[in-house]
């Protein structure tokens, strides 16, 4: 049981700092605001998460204060990739590769 | 095993360190107010995990307590910085 809660750990912490560096490589290279913040939501939504993971089932005394956190990013971080994307289609940030943009007509700027 | 573990969970620890210098020279020198605002949301993240990570390395759950605060506190903090942007007025 020891062993298995330390490889689910391990699994956890590898997968974790992985997706981490895939999002800020994804914010490094990606070509436009809204590209950039579809990776860098992945850094909240997936790393954090996984390290959370990996806490609870490493040290034994941190699961209800863990599992609150992690139902606090859960709730937390599309929200607020949700008002980034929101605030810059509202003070006009353009679009390098989008192709049509259907909600220019039914919002009041 | 511990051994292995231990010497991941340093190596995660660097690894989220320069990540978060990377953030920072995202957030000076971004090409829009929009990029700065993503690269400061995304540098409380990342300290965010690094004190995840302290709390597996010392092993006290003192490090959770204070990652809840800060989660708290930064997505306050993003949506308020947001909607100042587009209103240019906080209320």
């Amino acid at each position: 049981m020891q062993t298995l809660l330390q490889v689910i750990g391990l699994i956890a912490l590898v997968a974790g700092t992985l997706f981490s560096i895939l999002g800020i490589l994804g914010m490094l290279r990606l070509p436009d605001v809204y590209t950039r913040l579809h990776s860098t939501g992945k850094v909240s939504a997936f790393g954090t998460v996984l390290l959370l993971v990996a806490a609870i089932s490493l040290t034994p005394l941190s699961a209800g204060k863990g599992i609150v956190l992690i139902f606090l990013i859960l709730l937390a971080a599309p929200a607020v990739s949700h008002a980034i994307a929101s605030a810059a289609y509202r003070s006009g940030v353009a679009m390098k590769i989008g192709q049509r943009d259907e909600l220019k007509d039914r919002i009041d700027h | 095993m511990e051994q292995v573990l231990s010497y991941t969970v340093w190596l995660a620890l660097v690894i989220h360190v320069s990540l978060v210098l990377v953030c920072v020279w995202r957030a000076w020198r971004g090409e829009n107010i929009i990029d700065r605002l993503i690269g400061l949301d995304v540098m409380t993240t990342l300290t965010l995990a690094i004190l995840v990570l302290f709390a597996i390395i010392e092993r006290n759950s003192i490090f959770i307590d204070i990652a809840i605060g800060l989660a708290a506190l930064s997505a306050i903090t993003s949506i308020a910085l947001a909607k100042y942007i587009v209103d240019q007025r906080m209320f």
